[in-house]
């Protein structure tokens, strides 16, 4: 058996380097369709980050008397951090507000002339909150609605609702239209991987009568053919992983720019996920590699 | 050693390649099977190698029911009953010691025994100096030796010849019948399907004529007569 599995091996090497055109060329298709599954995986990944980025800076803001003290204030903070739903609450004061007022107007002096002229500090203390999870920001806008305490002044949640329920529907629409895509371009490709390797195949068909022909076994015919299948898709994997790490270090600085102030790093992600990223690629392909394989030795096989 | 009973085989719709066939052929024996294009000669070899399983009859082989075999069992079968064709069917990417060492490491031979076996029929059948050739670079006569060498190197009880010399001029196909003859006279049973009339009859062994897929004649020292 072992010495089988070894002739099948030397076999499968030297076809493909006896075929090196034919070889390069499968490689080459192999390359190129995993390049573009990446490619299409890299968008999701995107745009759902994209997304998540939008969510992240959802927040509702409780506005409170200026004259609120201090100790109260801090009191209703813990009050709401305790309710579920509720990743934090950031307490923003009256001299914070002011200092956040003056640096977002500081190139207009009008306002800032005016604000000079008050005697004292306009604007509200006011605390921030931010759900955990923003699909059951419902049931948080009824929490925070039931809250009964006289240093809160406003508490207008109207907009945000409208704004997520439109963030809400374009995730889904996003989602649906990404799986739908990628089940199609999944299904593009593996049939462009099957016909590549029954082409391979087919150029190999006299070959296959003739070790039908001098008594070879069904398997040792076609092990060679498994063992170079396997053999291109590792190579093709490989090269694919190494050119896309490449277009991602490329990609990366573009990123950074549409991301600002967010960590997002897609280089980041595909070295966490590697693995299971390329195994199932390599997995998927091995798979309809041994299955062209079977099918077209199969249909060759008689003399 | 083969025998054939009642062996028939149609073909959709409805053509007869062979049509109650009996006939038997003692061991070392040298049968020349002869009949005009579409008479079911190629019929009858795809039959001995178990490519095709006749309609109705038995086909044995010593004790052995061809006509029953299972897939799994055709390699062996492959290796008893060795085929040679007048297109060589040899593998173009590798050389004629590799093409013929190939019969041996499909069947799981050691590569001890491949080194000392092919070199030693290679020499038999006069390649001798020509074994690291690809076919491309030898004669169709020395590829046909090729094809015989590696059909030799099982060592089988049976040589089916399809048409051996039908690619090759008058000079090379003399000597390629004298190798079979040869073979024969080591005990190996050779059937040679031909069109070649001179051949025939300069044989002067057993013929078998097929016409509309029957036996129309068997003589023991036999003239082509169609």
């Amino acid at each position: 058996m072992i010495i089988s599995i070894l002739r099948a091996a030397k076999f499968s090497l030297q076809d493909i380097a006896r075929n090196v055109w034919l070889s390069i060329v499968t490689v080459l298709i192999l390359v190129l369709a995993f390049f573009s599954v990446n490619l299409l995986l890299s968008v999701q990944v995107i745009s759902q980050a994209a997304i998540d980025t939008v969510r992240d800076k959802i927040d509702v803001s409780l506005y409170l008397k200026t004259d609120a003290p201090e100790s109260e204030i801090l009191a209703l903070r813990a009050a709401i951090s305790g309710i579920e739903n509720v990743r934090e609450v950031i307490y923003v004061s009256k001299q914070e507000a002011l200092e956040d007022f003056q640096t977002r107007h500081k190139n207009n002096p009008d306002i800032l002339e005016a604000l000079r002229e008050l005697d004292s500090n306009p604007l509200s203390p006011s605390l921030i909150i931010r759900p955990n999870d923003v699909n059951r920001y419902d049931g948080l806008i009824a929490e925070l609605n039931r809250i009964s305490n006289p240093i809160i002044e406003s508490r207008n949640f109207d907009d945000h609702k409208l704004m997520l329920e439109k963030i809400n529907m374009i995730t889904e629409r996003v989602n649906q239209a990404g799986f739908a895509v990628s089940l199609l371009f999944i299904f593009i490709t593996l049939l462009v991987l099957y016909n590549t390797l029954r082409v391979a195949i087919y150029t190999h068909r006299s070959e296959i009568a003739i070790m039908r022909l001098v008594g070879a076994s069904d398997w040792f015919i076609r092990a060679p053919f498994i063992i170079s299948s396997l053999l291109y898709t590792l190579i093709g994997v490989v090269i694919s992983g190494t050119v896309f790490y490449l277009f991602l270090n490329l990609l990366q600085p573009y990123l950074e720019a549409f991301f600002l102030n967010y960590d997002f790093n897609i280089i980041h992600y595909f070295q966490s996920n590697f693995a299971q990223f390329f195994i199932l690629e390599f997995a998927a392909a091995a798979a309809i590699n041994i299955i062209a394989s079977l099918v077209a030795v199969r249909k060759y096989s008689n003399i | 050693m083969i025998t054939l009973e009642n062996v028939s085989k149609t073909y959709p719709p409805n053509i007869k390649a062979l049509d109650r066939v009996s006939l038997s052929i003692k061991a070392g024996e040298f049968v020349s099977l002869v009949g005009q294009s579409g008479t079911g000669k190629t019929t009858f070899v795809r039959c001995l190698i178990g490519e095709e399983k006749p309609k109705e009859g038995k086909i044995k082989i010593g004790d052995w029911d061809i006509t029953k075999i299972g897939k799994r069992e055709i390699p062996y079968l492959r290796r008893q009953v060795a085929v040679i064709f007048q297109d060589f069917k040899l593998l173009p990417k590798k050389t004629l010691y590799e093409n013929v060492a190939f019969a041996l490491e499909v069947a799981g031979k050691s590569n001890a025994k491949i080194k000392s076996i092919v070199p030693q029929v290679m020499k038999i059948v006069g390649l001798g100096a020509k074994m690291h050739r690809y076919p491309n670079e030898v004669s169709g006569g020395e590829q046909q030796r090729a094809a015989i060498a590696r059909a030799l190197v099982y060592q089988p009880k049976v040589l089916l010849a399809d048409e051996p010399t039908g690619n090759l001029d008058s000079i090379n196909a003399q000597e390629i019948i004298d190798l079979l003859k040869k073979i024969n006279e080591f005990g190996t049973t050779v059937i040679l399907v031909t069109h070649n009339r001179d051949i025939v009859n300069r044989l002067k062994r057993r013929v078998i004529t097929l016409h509309d897929g029957r036996v129309i004649s068997d003589q023991a020292v036999g003239k082509y007569v169609l």
